[in-house]
């Protein structure tokens, strides 16, 4: 135990925020880019910029397209791993689903195909899936990748590391430490009211970067710590995953009573039946939604035990009018279309366990609080960068005199993951525009030239922060602005050069998921180069000062 | 539009909320004006400051669903402390309208 409670969480606040710091960092901005997935989906995938479309009709277009879903080549061998036999050129279907949201011009799709004979009879599945154009029933290449619910969403909560789900428990760790930090934080800030809205630019960096450090945690306090605790409340299956391991005959014997509770089969018949009027069951659905006063549009669409007689509809609401994760589930029988069931009013844990997952997840059309969101996050990046930078400053002096090199690896790492991140992700758009069109596996390109980027950036950092270890600013930080500046603007002119789609036409347009992407993309530019010619006066007028200057340690309150 | 007015209004209500109450410590009061505020201007400033937060809620209420308008307030404050924050870091002088109603000592 150190001298007081104060000093503890001071240490504690210190290490643990720095070592996981750096994976917060990248949970913190990819989350924010997230909050505008599916408009970053738009920049990145041209075929796909028009208005959102509804659930289009199933018994029309969506049914043949199902039937279209063929697997893939790595899905059917990654099956064939679990199958005892090999596997027939058509597999027996089991369920079909389409998703959309209020803000999704296309549709995914997809197709679940059963094993004929699984080693584990609980994992005995495979899908296919389908991105579809509503407007026309014509598919869109897979290979095109959606870089923001694909790519930048799944790094936001796995950081695409899937060897033993590895990605989701260093996040998990991460937004502990997250909770532990802010807690910690708020013990050792000794003005957390006396200085709320204090920022001094002008004095000292180190001075600076704790009052930014201090503003953003504080202000966003609440808005931090509901992200983090919903982030590990979303996935709590993950992290405490009884249902699939202590208690397994349990969860079993529960399936299956709420299979015949509900009256929604559990397993096929294995009479084949066909399918009555899908279109019908969701006029049903709506019909009943209105009845209740509840915006109407289908979310999800989901078909179980396809083509038997024990076929099962379900139709869920879009609940774009809630911050809950609400669907109010109506559900049919597949040969005959009569309503079995409407879902149950929620219990007061699942109504609670909903509202905190769909304050996280943000499934309502809410454009200011998607916008608040965005800032929320963007100033948690902020406070962890700041974070960074307070710790190296007030530590490189000191490790300049003993020859240490500590204060330069933490600075080369916060460049890696505060301007090398933003390299990676402006490369990664310069890339998506100019790959060729029609490039076999296009998107595993893109993840390519992001990781190189990343790469380069991260070599880059260690090389350029030698001047740390001589207690002055690294020159990397100024390049790598200058580099984020420069990418960023090609990003944005090379949408216009490759589409034609510049902002005088989007905003005239009003097509604002393409117009914000290329707005932002500047504005982080203009941001970027203001950053950097700070960077420069600041080098210039630390260079002879760190010779003359006797090293004077800082706000020893905070370590 | 209304919708968008009201959360603009709303927006607005919680800047100058957060700039009364910032201008109510005696740090940021100084950066407009000079010397301590009198104690009465203090509680002035502060009910001002609390009843544009209140304001502000309402406002949110109007437009919203209970739980979606307590997000979008508790977002809103946090936006404008950071708007406060910065203008009182960068341009201070942009604040002089929520004390237009105090004449000036000379």
């Amino acid at each position: 135990m150190l001298q007081s409670f104060r000093h503890s969480m001071t240490w504690v606040h210190t290490w643990f925020g720095l070592a996981l710091g750096f994976v917060l960092m990248v949970c913190f901005f990819f989350g924010s880019l997230s909050v505008y997935d599916r408009e970053i989906d738009r920049w990145a995938i041209p075929a796909s910029r028009f208005e959102p479309q509804p659930m289009p009709s199933f018994d029309r277009m969506l049914e043949p397209a199902f039937r279209r879903i063929q697997l893939t080549k790595e899905a059917r061998e990654e099956a064939q791993t679990r199958n005892e036999e090999p596997l027939p050129d058509t597999l027996p279907l089991h369920e079909w689903g389409a998703y959309t949201t209020h803000r999704d011009p296309v549709l995914s799709m997809w197709s679940g195909f059963e094993l004929t004979r699984p080693k584990d009879p609980d994992n005995d599945h495979v899908y296919g899936v389908m991105t579809l154009d509503p407007r026309t029933g014509q598919e869109l290449s897979e290979d095109k990748l959606k870089i923001g619910s694909q790519f930048f969403y799944p790094m936001h909560y796995e950081l695409h590391i899937h060897w033993l789900g590895l990605g989701y428990w260093i996040v998990g760790l991460a937004a502990l430490i997250m909770l532990v930090a802010l807690v910690s934080g708020v013990v050792m800030h000794r003005k957390v009211f006396r200085e709320f809205f204090t920022f001094r630019p002008k004095k000292q960096t180190q001075r600076s970067a704790l009052d930014l450090h201090n503003l953003t945690g504080v202000v966003a306090l609440p808005f931090h710590f509901m992200f983090a605790l919903s982030g590990l409340i979303v996935f709590a299956g993950i992290y405490f995953p009884v249902g699939e391991t202590m208690m397994k005959p349990l969860a079993k014997a529960h399936q299956k009573l709420e299979a015949s509770r509900t009256g929604l089969p559990e397993e096929a018949a294995g009479i084949p039946a066909p399918l009555a009027s899908v279109d019908a069951m969701v006029a049903e659905a709506q019909r009943r939604w209105a009845a209740r006063g509840m915006a109407g549009e289908v979310g999800f669409l989901g078909i179980h035990h396809v083509g038997d007689a024990n076929a099962t509809v379900s139709v869920y609401r879009a609940g774009t009018d809630r911050v809950t994760l609400t669907g109010e589930g109506i559900h049919f029988k597949g040969p005959t279309g009569e309503v079995i069931r409407e879902d149950d009013p929620k219990t007061a844990a699942a109504g609670i366990n909903d509202f905190v997952t769909g304050l996280h997840l943000q499934h309502f059309r809410h454009w200011l609080l998607r916008v608040l969101y965005f800032v929320g996050g963007i100033s948690g990046c902020v406070c962890i960068a700041t974070g960074f930078i307070f710790f190296v400053g007030k530590r490189k002096r000191q490790h300049a005199a003993t020859g240490s090199q500590g204060a330069r690896i933490v600075d080369a790492l916060a460049v890696t993951t505060v301007t090398g991140m933003l390299i990676a992700t402006a490369t990664m758009l310069v890339g998506n525009r100019l790959l060729p069109e029609d490039l076999p596996l296009r998107g595993v390109w893109e993840e390519r030239i992001f990781w190189s980027a990343w790469g380069l950036a991260m070599a880059h950092a260690f090389w350029r922060t030698a001047a740390v270890a001589q207690a002055r600013i690294a020159p990397a930080w100024r390049e790598q602005c200058w580099a984020v500046a420069g990418l960023a603007g090609l990003a944005a002119v090379l949408n216009w050069v490759t589409t034609g789609d510049h902002l005088f036409k989007t905003i005239a347009d009003g097509y604002w998921p393409v117009a914000g992407v290329d707005l932002v993309l500047l504005a982080s530019a203009a941001l970027a180069i203001v950053a950097a010619r700070k960077l420069r006066l600041r080098e210039q007028a630390g260079a002879p000062a760190a010779k003359e200057d006797a090293p004077a340690p800082l706000e020893t309150a905070h370590a | 539009m209304p919708d968008a007015l009201l959360l603009a209004a709303a927006l607005l209500c919680g800047i100058a909320g957060m700039g009364w109450l910032a201008l109510a410590m005696d740090v940021h009061w100084r950066q407009l004006r000079s010397g301590t505020p009198a104690r009465k201007i203090i509680v002035t400033l502060r009910v001002l400051g609390s009843t544009a937060l209140a304001a502000s809620l309402a406002l949110c209420l109007t437009v919203d669903h209970v739980s979606m308008a307590s997000l979008v307030w508790v977002m809103t404050l946090a936006a404008s402390a950071l708007i406060i924050a910065f203008t009182l870091s960068t341009r201070p002088v942009w604040l002089a309208p929520l004390l237009v109603w105090l004449p000036a000592r000379t």
